[in-house]
């Protein structure tokens, strides 16, 4: 039945087509849904969750919301996996993008175009409402997106006379200058245990790492766009003109001890870059990250969305949960109230929010959240995730730290993950065009 | 820290009991000279790079738990920061969430504690009926001990989920707890610590002296068993204390974590949220919650060392 189930889906995947046209049933949606009561669990290691959760229950008299912290990362998803199969899944839960479509695919979450579809239309843009729907079908509503900055600091590259590139030719060459100038210093790192940003770039360089082709998927983890970027870090790397490090502590080393001077994070890196070298403030500054040619174009690292899973007891009450903590202005504030959040929403309306609530002083006043909006324009539209990203990703990492050792290149990295992708989507009954 | 290691490694290395091994040759014969691995320098070097490998990350999270979150990150992992910052980093550990992290202590001593305890009750009976007593189907059900010896604890987490949900007793303290009685391993040592610890004739002797099976077992064999006892308490004290996939996927109620899924969910995403004083927070709760291991360790050392040698000289 699985099988049958799954095969279904996949095949259904192939009106992901149609579905960009923007036509479907949408308008009776929000009406007819009946407003929910009762309990609702919900499943989050977002920060702010508990008071996104007080906050919802303090303003919504007939729902109870009980907040439940989870650990982030892999354990998190074979967590909420189990308790779908088990039965005694939260009514409403965190997923990151990447880890959407496994769980669509997979029968795991709950179809949501005929309750939240609509909101999901209306409320937010093409580029990041394509990684909420599959198949047809609307499987989360997304919270915030994480467009690509680039991060300096100003002092250094002001005092070296090094002027802050625009292109990637310009970016090698910052690299190389900030090498010269400082030898400890470097200006980039390759994250040695997130393939995250590296598939950002791939991203913003116009790769597709994931398609839809008929009633199969598609898979090019190697194309050209990736070849580019892929040679282009590597080489980087194997010139010692970027750290390669772990994305934990020790890139946050790093940058407390004047080692990284410039590096290309999503939106949400303001806010953890002020709390934690918060003795640096006032020297950083961010830019528009470079492009290929010289035009704006930008993609996400990071970023979630909230969806209802399969089995969840209260979906009606959970639907009015996660409208309010994703589309309504008193939800998104409740997210950032603690003020160290530089969360940028996926909702281009709530940006007055979370721009009035995030401090611009560590930045010296400059207006980070027009950057971002900026950036979240430029996401290129198109992106999918693929339905088994956990071993498309750990084909990445298992190989990343290699790479600045030059063992291996880049982008054998990527070829590699190729295959252990298709092998992996194989063997769980997918099509994979070939 | 691996870079630490091999640098510091060479040091350990003392080439002094090699000298002393060749001025002697005439204590063994050339031919069989045992290779330079087994020779005395070669074992103390390979002891020196164990005994570094286990110190180290002690040495690190001891070190880390002394500093600031500036100097965490500003200085070397392994020297000490410019300020001595344990002591507010432990009254913040303890005030943050309204003392969360002692409940989880406790929570973790219950599951732990009590768990291993009658863990080892029932193990220490199970093993001594194994030995002593007779009953059909004996050696078959032994064989059932044996295999879930073989099968990790790990493996067996989802399928005790998918019976606690049948059970309802996901997100409960039961859910946790129960599935920590249950110690295969515990009997077999038992049955092994009872067949060298426990005469036949002593059972005999209480026997002949009218006292029941129950009352022999508790006031002759358990005595006798003791060392073994311990040592299987300490093993499965240990199990649950680092058992993490378990409760990570039966629990989900904050108030009924163990202090290791606590620590993890506050490590998991400090960083990457800018949430620095999460990531300390989960330094210093490590090298908290390790405190009572080394205690229970030290303080039940003597038996455990007995415990281990059992046997070995008849």
């Amino acid at each position: 039945m699985f099988r049958r189930r799954l095969t279904a889906l996949v095949c259904s995947v192939a009106a992901v087509g149609l579905l960009a046209t923007g036509c479907g049933d949408s308008d009776s949606g929000t009406s007819t849904a009946e407003k929910g009561t009762g309990k609702v669990t919900f499943w989050s290691f977002v920060k702010g969750s508990d008071e996104v959760a007080k906050a919802f229950n303090r303003t919504h008299p007939g729902i109870e919301v009980t907040f439940e912290a989870v650990p982030s990362g892999q354990e998190y998803y074979s967590k909420l996996t189990n308790a779908v199969k088990a039965g005694t899944a939260p009514d409403a839960a965190v997923v990151e993008y990447p880890q959407l479509p496994e769980f669509a695919t997979q029968g795991k979450l709950e179809p949501l175009s005929d309750s939240l579809g609509p909101l999901v239309k209306d409320h937010f843009p093409t580029s990041v409402r394509q990684l909420v729907e599959l198949g047809g079908q609307t499987w989360g509503v997304p919270r915030d997106a994480a467009p690509l900055m680039l991060y300096y600091r100003n002092d250094f590259f002001e005092s070296h006379g090094i002027s802050v590139p625009s292109t990637w030719d310009a970016y090698r060459n910052m690299t190389a200058q900030v090498k010269k100038a400082d030898p400890k210093a470097r200006g980039g790192v390759l994250y040695t245990d997130n393939p995250g940003l590296l598939t950002a770039l791939a991203w913003q360089a116009g790769s597709q790492w994931f398609g839809t082709e008929k009633d199969s998927w598609k898979v090019s983890l190697d194309d050209a766009p990736s070849r580019k970027v892929a040679d282009y870090w590597g080489d980087l790397a194997r010139k010692d003109l970027v750290t390669s490090v772990s994305s934990l502590d020790p890139f946050w080393t790093s940058v407390q001890q004047n080692r990284t001077v410039a590096y290309v994070c999503a939106s949400w890196c303001a806010g953890a870059q002020q709390a934690t070298v918060a003795d640096q403030k006032g020297k950083w500054s961010v830019a528009p990250v470079p492009t290929w040619d010289g035009k704006p174009a930008s993609a996400m690292y990071g970023g979630s969305s909230f969806v209802i899973p399969k089995g969840a007891k209260n979906s009606a009450a959970a639907q009015e949960f996660i409208k309010w903590i994703t589309t309504d202005p008193a939800g998104m504030k409740a997210w950032v109230s603690s003020g160290t959040s530089s969360m940028f929403p996926a909702d281009p309306k709530l940006l007055p929010v979370t721009k009035a609530a995030f401090p611009t002083d560590y930045f010296g006043g400059q207006d980070v959240y027009a950057l971002g909006s900026k950036s979240y324009a430029a996401v290129r539209p198109g992106w999918t995730w693929g339905p088994v990203m956990g071993t498309t990703n750990t084909a990445i990492v298992d190989q990343l730290p290699k790479v600045a050792q030059g063992k291996v290149k880049l982008f054998d990295v990527l070829t590699g993950s190729q295959q252990a992708t298709v092998k992996d989507m194989k063997r769980r009954g997918m099509n994979v065009a070939p | 820290m691996t870079k630490t290691m091999t640098r510091v490694a060479p040091a350990g290395f003392d080439p002094a009991p090699e000298r002393t091994d060749r001025t002697r040759p005439g204590r063994r014969g050339p031919g069989n000279r045992p290779s330079v691995l087994l020779s005395r320098a070669g074992v103390t070097a390979m002891l020196g790079l164990a005994a570094l490998y286990t110190l180290l990350p002690m040495l690190w999270l001891v070190l880390s738990s002394t500093k600031s979150r500036q100097d965490l990150f500003a200085t070397n992992g392994f020297a000490p920061g410019k300020d001595f910052a344990l002591g507010d980093n432990l009254s913040y550990l303890f005030e943050v969430d309204d003392g969360i992290f002692l409940r989880w202590l406790l929570n973790t001593v219950l599951y732990a504690g009590v768990g291993s305890l009658l863990a080892t009750v029932f193990s220490v009976a199970a093993g001594y009926t194994f030995d002593k007593l007779n009953f059909p189907g004996k050696e078959k059900l032994f064989s059932f001990v044996l295999l879930g010896v073989m099968v990790p604890g790990t493996a067996m987490a989802i399928p005790l989920y998918l019976i606690a949900a049948e059970a309802g007793l996901v997100n409960t303290f039961w859910g946790v707890f129960i599935p920590g009685l249950v110690f295969p391993f515990g009997v077999y040592l038992a049955r092994v610590f009872s067949a060298s610890y426990i005469p036949d004739e002593v059972l005999e002797a209480a026997r002949v002296d009218g006292a029941g099976e129950f009352r022999t077992f508790c006031r002759i064999a358990l005595p006798m068993i003791a060392p073994g006892f311990v040592t299987i308490f300490l093993f499965q004290f240990t199990q649950i204390w680092n058992s993490f996939f378990l409760p990570l996927v039966m629990l989900s109620d904050k108030d009924l974590f163990p202090v290791n899924l606590g620590l993890y969910v506050w490590y998991s995403s400090a960083l990457s949220q800018g949430h620095p004083q999460d990531y300390l927070l989960a330094i210093v709760g490590s090298l908290v919650s390790v405190v009572p291991l080394v205690v229970l360790f030290l303080m039940l050392q003597r038996f455990w060392k007995s415990g281990m040698t059992a046997g070995a000289v008849k």
